[in-house]
This record gives structure tokens, sequence and C-alpha cells, in this order.
């Protein structure tokens, strides 16, 4: 009797893969553990081995996408018949981060501290130009070199206190870059599996009651943290994904109820935030994932996300990487987006879409403010998540980029 | 052992070994003083060196200068600290000074004990706080403990001083207990006391305040606040090391006595802190006391006017707190 | 300087040395006036011309061990317990070599050494400690007197009454001497107290007074000697008011704008104590002459000695405060 060889559930929330190529024909002898085919699951594309010995006696599906659990082929003894069957394509939609800039989105001022000293923190730099500072923070600002000006204070009244110089890091400058499309005559290029797969999956995110929730968070603070993490770990680069990573994957576990994937029977609630990250690869995006990223520390996390993003822009990604995910963060801030909606990544409950940090004037207090601003739109899976939770969710998100300490 | 048991046994124990100690004041024989202090001294002690005087603080003051010129070591008691206006033209003009108007040729080791406080209504001509008009005399030793055992071992220091030591206890402290060496051990004059450690804040208290600081830094601890306790003990001279270095650990301070705040000793202290722990501090310095007014009659209008535990656990969050 | 005498009264082979003595402390006071009107001395000063017999007489009536406690006025009861005119004169130049060392003055002569506790700035200030250190005697059992000097001005204040008044409950041997000039300041007697009579003070209390005529330095020294051994043999203080006058101003430079002004005058021609002893032993004049030039001679040394004294290093201000 030969052995079915079907399509393997290679992750969890995989309902299909794409077959690329077989790499055994009809008729040639398979041992167990030979490659047999590739198989491109939208967002890598791997090798399947044979789980069987013997002759790869038929290939039922030569290409295409097929749904987890169908027969593709069949590896049994010399002479044997099989009869074919049909492949039904019901993979549900793959998500992918798509841009989308919505200019006329406003700007949610949001006032959200936390902690038991709740506060609405007033400018520090009173009219006149005089900076309200505790000696102590002075004498931490003068011996670290830090610039009071560049502290935004917590304090009463504005007041910046030692915790403040602490935690806050002058900022640099983030990176951008935007590859210039190349100009010439028009191309054509066929549909990838992958583009497909993202093409049909898109399409069916679409349908999924989502709602969107903006909020513009100050980077003062996260900005000199990035770059004094910087100074402290030169080996380890960290960046505003790594810190945006770290800072939701806390947030998620404060707010346990939006740590969820949700499934037609039940939602499930993780234990720990796997944070996904979408990444711009050859071959189209994919969203590798940082698991755990509530107990990794900052530098952790920044070498885990450069582990998986050079894999990912090198195809070399394992479907272990892209497994278990709770949240994705998309950021196009580096490509100097200011805003945009991104879509669901089902099975997850919500998305992160991240812009870029714009110094822009802000009212405080009756005065004018120059502050970094970064806009943040969470799109949620309204079957998973309610407004109130999103909102709570995402205030804590601001809260955290804005005294990244609470955090920490 | 109560406080009020410490301050007999130090006095006691002292005339017991040497016969220049001796005490004085109005109604502290039979009657054992006004504050059961002295109860059952004159029957050990004898009249001569348990003396009655009648109501006139300056002879009673004068005339212990006057013995401890002479070399004897009189204790004088001034029944209410309220009344130590009365003893001051000879404790302020003549004890603090006859050192040094002589160029060193006398000494005054002489000891004004008293006592004051608010509780229990005494109205105001009794229950005044008064210690910030003595540390601001030159040629004065003051003494304020709070404890059993500290009043015992100060008070014995107190005796032995060589120079005039106005020593205050606290009416609502006599009858508090507590663990005392079985001996008495000198404590050292001008060596403040830290009674609890703490990581944010050092509350520095004086008198009752030091035992209301205790329970507003327990109340303080449920909020996750860590409080440091410290008692200075002697108020002058002070031991400013001690406070400093706490400022220096916690960076922020809060001052706390029962006397008035404004232009109180809290003030003196607080100063000292300023300057000595500038760079150190993360928040202005609190001061508790009890608000301009003399001390009112009425129970409601007393506890308004003095400062309790909630008044230095409200300072305690103030230091601490990012509103404004 | 001072002699102890066992006797009742100045024998007359001693009168010379008790006017010298006298003399000493006028021709002393009279100087110090003359330097402070040149400007040499600072602070303010109250000399005791007039009042010569009343330190004399009480002072050499003292024993060895017994102490005294002084007023403003106190240059003539610090010559009279034992100083000598070199230390006295330099404190008043604010010298270190002075007997309060340039940190009392004029006010807060100590010589303790020689059983002088102080002059005090305040009236009354010392009367209690008086009370004390007579208290101290008693407890100790040392047969030892403590005198206390004040003037009428200072019966009105309260350490006045509150001293006598615990002195005498307590039968301390103390003699209080009232040195009666009969001005407080610039107020005359009868406009400070409503008793004419300031003995009468002494009764208030049940105390043992004495009076007698503060120029007659032999009835002081009775007097006092009277006193003391009431004093000594536990009946218990006395009160001793001397009937004296005060030919100057209160303070050197007092114009004295308050008295009439022939009565100075008048008060010298007939009552200076050291005429009287000098009539009364008939001194020769050369013998005074020669006396008044010993003395005069003293005086000037002293002023030469405390010119010459060394001033106190500024930082010196910070010793002596505590034990």
């Amino acid at each position: 009797m030969a052995t079915e060889v079907k399509l393997p559930r290679l992750g969890q929330g995989m309902e299909s893969g794409t077959i690329v190529k077989w790499l055994k024909s009809e008729g040639e002898a398979v041992k167990k553990g030979d490659a047999l085919y590739e198989l491109d699951t939208d967002k890598v594309t791997q090798e399947v081995e044979a789980e069987a010995s013997g002759v790869l006696i038929k290939i039922a599906v030569p290409e295409g996408e097929v749904e987890v659990g169908r027969t593709i082929g069949f590896i049994g003894d010399k002479g044997e018949t099989v009869a074919e069957s049909a492949e039904a394509d019901s993979a549900k939609p793959e998500p992918a981060p798509v841009e989308r800039a919505a200019n006329d989105v406003p700007h949610a001022a949001t006032n959200g501290s936390k902690g038991s000293e709740a506060a609405a923190p007033a400018a520090a730099r009173e009219a006149g130009g005089r900076i309200k500072a505790s000696p102590l923070a002075r004498r931490i600002a003068r011996e670290r070199g830090v610039e009071l000006s560049q502290v935004r204070g917590t304090g009463p009244d504005g007041r910046i206190v030692a915790e403040d110089v602490e935690r806050g890091e002058t900022q640099p400058a983030t990176a951008a870059a935007a590859p210039a499309a190349p100009a010439g005559e028009v191309e054509s290029r066929p549909l990838s599996n992958v583009r497909k797969t993202i093409a049909r999956r898109l399409t069916e995110a679409w349908t999924v009651p989502a709602f969107q929730l903006t909020v513009d968070a100050d980077m003062t603070r996260a900005n000199q943290l990035i770059a004094r993490y910087r100074e402290l770990n030169p080996d380890v680069r960290v960046t505003v994904t790594d810190l945006l990573t770290k800072l939701c994957a806390q947030a998620l576990m404060r707010h346990r109820d939006m740590n969820v994937q949700y499934t037609e029977e039940a939602l499930l609630v993780f234990p720990s935030a796997n944070v996904g990250i979408a990444v711009a690869a050859p071959q189209g995006l994919v969203v590798p994932v940082i698991a755990g990223a509530d107990r990794l520390t900052l530098a952790q996390i920044a070498s885990a996300r450069g582990d998986v993003v050079s894999r990912a822009r090198d195809g070399k990604l394992r479907s272990e990487d892209l497994q278990g995910g709770t949240f994705t963060i998309s950021n196009l801030g580096m490509y100097d987006v200011d805003q945009f909606i991104a879509v669901l990544n089902p099975p997850q409950a919500s998305i992160l879409a991240v812009g870029a940090t714009r110094d822009k004037v802000v009212p405080r207090d009756g005065d004018l403010e120059v502050l970094p601003m970064m806009t943040l739109t969470l799109t949620c899976d309204h079957r998973a998540v309610d407004g109130a939770t999103g909102a709570d969710f995402l205030r804590t998100v601001k809260a955290y980029l804005e005294a990244p300490g609470l955090a920490l | 052992m109560s406080y009020r048991e410490a301050v007999r046994d130090a006095l006691s124990t002292a005339m017991r070994q040497d016969d220049d100690v001796f005490i004085m004041g109005e109604d502290i024989a039979e009657m054992g003083g006004s504050m059961g202090v002295t109860h059952g001294m004159v029957e050990e002690f004898g009249k001569e060196r348990v003396r009655n005087t009648p109501i006139s603080e300056m002879a009673l003051a004068g005339a212990a200068i006057g013995a401890a010129l002479q070399g004897m070591r009189p204790i004088a008691e001034i029944m209410y600290e309220d009344f130590m206006t009365l003893a001051s033209e000879q404790i302020v003009n003549q004890a603090a000074k006859h050192r040094y108007m002589s160029g060193g040729q006398l000494n005054v080791p002489v000891v004004f004990r008293t006592q004051g406080g608010a509780g229990w209504s005494p109205g105001a001509q009794h229950a005044q706080q008064l210690e910030a008009w003595f540390v601001h005399i030159p040629g004065l030793k003051v003494v304020f403990a709070s404890t059993p055992e500290d009043v015992r071992g100060l008070l014995w220091s107190s005796i032995y001083d060589d120079n005039p030591v106005v020593f205050f206890e606290h009416r609502t402290l006599y009858g508090i207990k507590g663990d005392v060496p079985a001996k008495i051990e000198p404590i050292p004059i001008g060596k403040a006391r830290v009674h609890r450690e703490g990581e944010d804040v050092t509350v520095i208290a004086t008198g009752r305040m030091v035992h209301e600081s205790l329970a507003a830094a327990v109340e303080a601890e449920k909020e996750g606040i860590s409080v440091e306790v410290v008692d200075p003990r002697t108020l002058q001279p002070l031991d400013e090391e001690t406070l400093v270095a706490s400022v220096k650990k916690t960076n922020r301070a809060v001052v706390a006595h029962e006397a008035v705040t404004k232009m109180g000793f809290g003030a003196e202290v607080a100063a000292v802190l300023q300057y000595q722990a500038f760079d150190w501090l993360d928040a202005p310095i609190e001061r508790v006391g009890a608000r301009f007014t003399p001390i009112p009659f009425a129970p409601v209008m007393e506890s308004f006017v003095v400062p309790h535990m909630e008044t230095v656990l409200e300072a305690i969050y103030r230091t601490v707190t990012k509103k404004s | 300087m001072a002699k102890v005498e066992s006797k009742t009264t100045l024998a007359k082979s001693d009168l010379p040395d008790v006017l010298r003595e006298m003399l000493l402390i006028r021709r002393f006071e009279e100087r110090v006036e003359e330097r402070f009107r040149a400007g040499e001395l600072p602070g303010f000063l109250h000399v005791t011309i007039g009042e010569e017999a009343c330190a004399v007489g009480v002072c050499r009536a003292l024993e060895e061990g017994d102490v005294i406690a002084s007023t403003h006025r106190a240059h003539g009861h610090t010559l009279a317990k034992g100083t000598h005119p070199n230390e006295l004169m330099a404190e008043l130049y604010g010298k270190q070599e002075g007997c309060s060392h340039g940190y009392g003055g004029s006010m807060h002569l100590y010589d303790v050494e020689r059983g002088n506790l102080g002059a005090n700035a305040v009236v009354g200030g010392g009367l209690p400690q008086i009370t004390g250190a007579a208290l101290a005697f008693q407890m100790r059992g040392e047969p030892r007197v403590a005198v206390a000097f004040f003037g009428d001005g200072a019966t009105n204040i309260g350490t006045f009454h509150e001293a006598l008044n615990l002195a005498q409950l307590w039968k301390v041997p103390a003699v209080f001497v009232l040195e009666d000039n009969h001005w407080a300041e610039s107020t005359p007697e009868s406009q400070h107290s409503p008793i004419r009579d300031l003995s009468d003070r002494a009764k208030a209390f049940g105390m043992k007074a004495i009076k007698v005529d503060g120029q007659d330095v032999e009835a002081v020294y009775k007097s006092t000697r009277q006193a003391l051994d009431h004093a000594r043999s536990g009946k218990g203080p006395v009160y001793l008011h001397l009937d004296t006058l005060r030919f100057s101003g209160h303070y050197i430079g007092d114009p004295q704008v308050y008295r009439p002004k022939n009565e100075a005058k008048k008060l010298r021609d007939t009552r200076d104590p050291i005429e009287l002893l000098r009539a009364k032993i008939a001194l020769p004049d050369a013998e005074f002459e020669e006396m008044d030039a010993e003395v005069s001679e003293i005086v000037e040394a002293s002023v030469e000695f405390a010119k010459n004294g060394t001033d106190p290093a500024p930082e010196d201000a910070l010793k002596n405060v505590y034990a």
C-alpha cells in the first residue's frame, strides 16, 4: 500500500502552502529524509523531506497552493498506482502590511502617563528659558554630559528629576533608507507564488472586522534611551523597532487580553509576548517572530532582530522563526512614512503600524514646544479585541515610549 | 522601663554616686514633680538634695547656676517649658556666658530639665515647644531625647557635661516604655540616632514626632516608599554629619518637630541639609511642625494645629510626588 | 590687696592702709575716666567714685574662700577683692592680660581665683547665683559666705525678690550688700521705689537687715563682719544696707542733666569717704601726698602695662564658648 504524501502543517496557523517544485520525479527512488519538494508557505520557501522510502509513484499536485492535509503525492513500491485528488485552495489570507497612506488622519494627542503618580507633565522649560530641574538632576546631567533641554521632566510642574535624566538620552538621527526605484521601460513581472499568496490573503484579511486607533508619542526620552544603549552596547545597534518590540511586549503582558490569537472556537491567550517584526525580504514581506520578547533585554531583542532580519533577507528563515506570533510591528518610519494602517496578521488580534519620528510643534500648557513625535496606528480584530481594550493597550505603549523607564 | 522612670533612674543613679549632684524645682519633693518624674526621690535622698523651691523660676535657675559655679552639679526642673521664659534671663545671660565672659575661668555644669508639648488641651501657656530659642544661644547645649534609653543615657551625659544643658522632655512620652541596658550607658551628646533605615526619603524628627514619623514610615512602606527615620537627639550641637549622610543617600528630606514650623529648629536643619547636600537633593526639603498659632484649647483645634503621623506622611508623599 | 581681718573692727594701725586702698581705687577710676575721654577705652564704663568705702570696707572683712558677685559698677569691688590694677586696666583695654582675658570688659570682670565670680551687666543678674553659691557652701558644710553687691535700682527687679526670698527660705550663708547711692541711672530713688527706707525690703523676706553709713569705711567694715558672722554661723542671710553716694554720673560721660548741678559738688565736699577717713586718722598732708603719689604711680604703671598688652587674635573669639 502506497504512503500518501500529505501537505504537512509546518507551523501553527498554517492552513496551506504552495508547492513550488518537486525535487524528485515520478518513478524516482526516494529514501526517507530525502528532500522531496519545495514548499512555499508565503513566508518562507523550504524543502520538505520524504517521510517514507520507496518510489515516488505519483505526484498528485505538481505545483500551486494546497491546503494542509491534502495528499500531494504517493510513495510506494515500483509499479503501484493510485488515484489523483484535486486540491482546493481555501487558505486564509496571509497577512501582510500594506502601504496605505492616510494623510488626513488626525493626530490623537492623548495624555497617557502611567503609574501611581499620574500626572499631566508640564514643560520643564518655563517661559523665559529657565529649565526646572532638581539639584540632583542637574548634577547627574552635568556628570553625564546630558543636555537638560533634551530631557523631559516628570516631577511637579514639569521639574526634571534624577530619574528623568537617568533614563533620558539625546536623540540620534534615525536612519532613513529608501532605495530609489530604477527608471526604465515597463517590465512585466509574473506574480510569484509568494506574491499571489499575499494578494489572496490580503484580500481576505480585508474582510475581517477591524478598527484602527491612532496616537502620537513624544519620542524624546525613547531616543535618548536608544542613544545611551548604543553607547553602552557598541556591538549591538539598538533601533527604534527594537525598543518598540520591547515596549509592546511589556504592554502585551500588562494587557493580556491583547496578547491573543483569534480562532472560531476560542481566543488563545499566550503566556508570553511573541512579537513579529515585518521585514521587507527580497521575495516579499515576511514577519519573523521574536519569541518571549517580554523577557528579553533590549540588547537581546536587537541581537535577535538583527539575526532574523539578515536571514530573512537571505531567504534563510526557518518555519520556527515565523511561528507563534501574537502581535506584529510594522515600521515604515525608515521610509519616511508619516502614518499608515497595517492590515491584520491573523490569527493575531492586532498589528501596530509605526511611522517616522518628526519634529512637530506641540502646544503644552499654553506654550509651543518642538518635540520629536511618532505616529502609531494600531489595527485590531474586533472579533478578538474591543475598542477600549485596544485603546488601553495603545495608551500604555505611548506611555512607555514617552517614559521607557516605566517598562524596562 | 518607662521614659519617666528612665529620667528618674539617671537622676537617682547620679545622686547615689555623687554628693555634688542634687535636684531642685517646684513640687519635686513629696509630690514627686508635676509629671511624677521625681516620685520617691525625696524619700531616698532627703530634702536637702531633693529641694522644693517657691514659684521663682529666676531664683531657681540662678541658684542652680550659682551652685554649679562652685563645682556642684545641680539639675533644676522648670515645671513647664513655657516657664523657661521666666528662667531665661539667668539661663541665657548668665549660665550660657560665664565661661566666655570670664575668659575660660568658670564652668557652669548645670542642667535645666523641662517638659512641654501639646495634647490633652493644656492651653497656649502650657504647651509650647521652645527649643528654637535655646539652640540659638552660644554657650548652651540642648538635648531632646525621645525614648527611654536615649533619655536616660543623655541625661546622664548632660549631668556630667561641664556646660549648661537645656534638657527637654515631652509630656506625652513619659509613659512610653522601651528597652534600656541593665546599666546606664552614657550616650554622647551631639550624636544622632538612626531609628529606621530607608532608601527613598529621610525623615529627621525630634521628640514626639520621632514616634509619629516611625508610624508614617510604616504606612509609606505600604506604598512602596522606603523611609529612613533619624533622631538628632542633641539639638545643639547638631550631628550634621549623620543627617547629611542620610540625605545624600536618600536624596529627599522631611524635618519634623512639634514646635511651630516657621522660624523653627527645622529651618536650621533644612538650611544645613540644603547647603551640604545641595547636589543630592531631588526634591525640596519638607518641614513638618505646628501651624503658626498659639496652641488652642478646644481639642479639635489643638489637633488641627499640631502635627501628627498623617502630616509627616503627607510630607513624605510630597517629596516623591510628580504632581505639582 | 585684700587683707584678711579676723577682728570685728578695723585696727587703728590698718587705717592708713585702708585709706591707701580707697585712694588707689579713686585714682584708678579718675584715670579710667580720663583715658575713656581720651578715646582709648572701648565700650561703656561706670566708675565708683564716691563709693570706695563700700568696696574696701566689705571686701576687707571677707575671709579666705568667701566669694563676691558684683554689678556693672565693678572696678572698686574687683580691686578691693584683690585683683591687681594691671590686670584690671588691661581688661578695660581689652587685652589678653586682662582678668577676663579680653572677653568681658568693664562689666564682666572675673577673678575666680580671688573669689570674684564676676561683674554683671544685668541689674540683679548675679543675685540668684549668690544664693546658689551660698547654697553650695551650706550643702557641703563649708564655712564660706557668698556676698552680692547691688544698687538701689536693683531692689525693684524680679531677681532681687526671688533671690532674697529663696536665700532666706533656705537660710543660706549669703550677704546681700545694697550700695544705696539713691540713683538708678537717671532716676532718683524717690521715683523708682514706693518706700523710702530700702532696709524695709528685707522685712518682706524676714531677713536680718543692717543699715550703715556707706561713707564710713570703719562702720562698713564692722557691719560687714557682723553680717558675715551671722551668715557663716548658719543663722541665715543678711541684708546689708550701705547708704552711700555716687559722685559721678551713671556712666563716664553722663552729663547728669537729671541731677541738680551743685549736688555732686556739695556731696564731695562733705561726704567724701577718703577725706573723711583722712581727717579721722589725722594723716599729715605730706604723708597723704606721698601715699597719693605712690598709688598714682601704680595706676600709671597699670595704664602702661595695659597699653603694652597683647591684643587677642580675632579667632580667639571662637574659644571658651564651651568647656
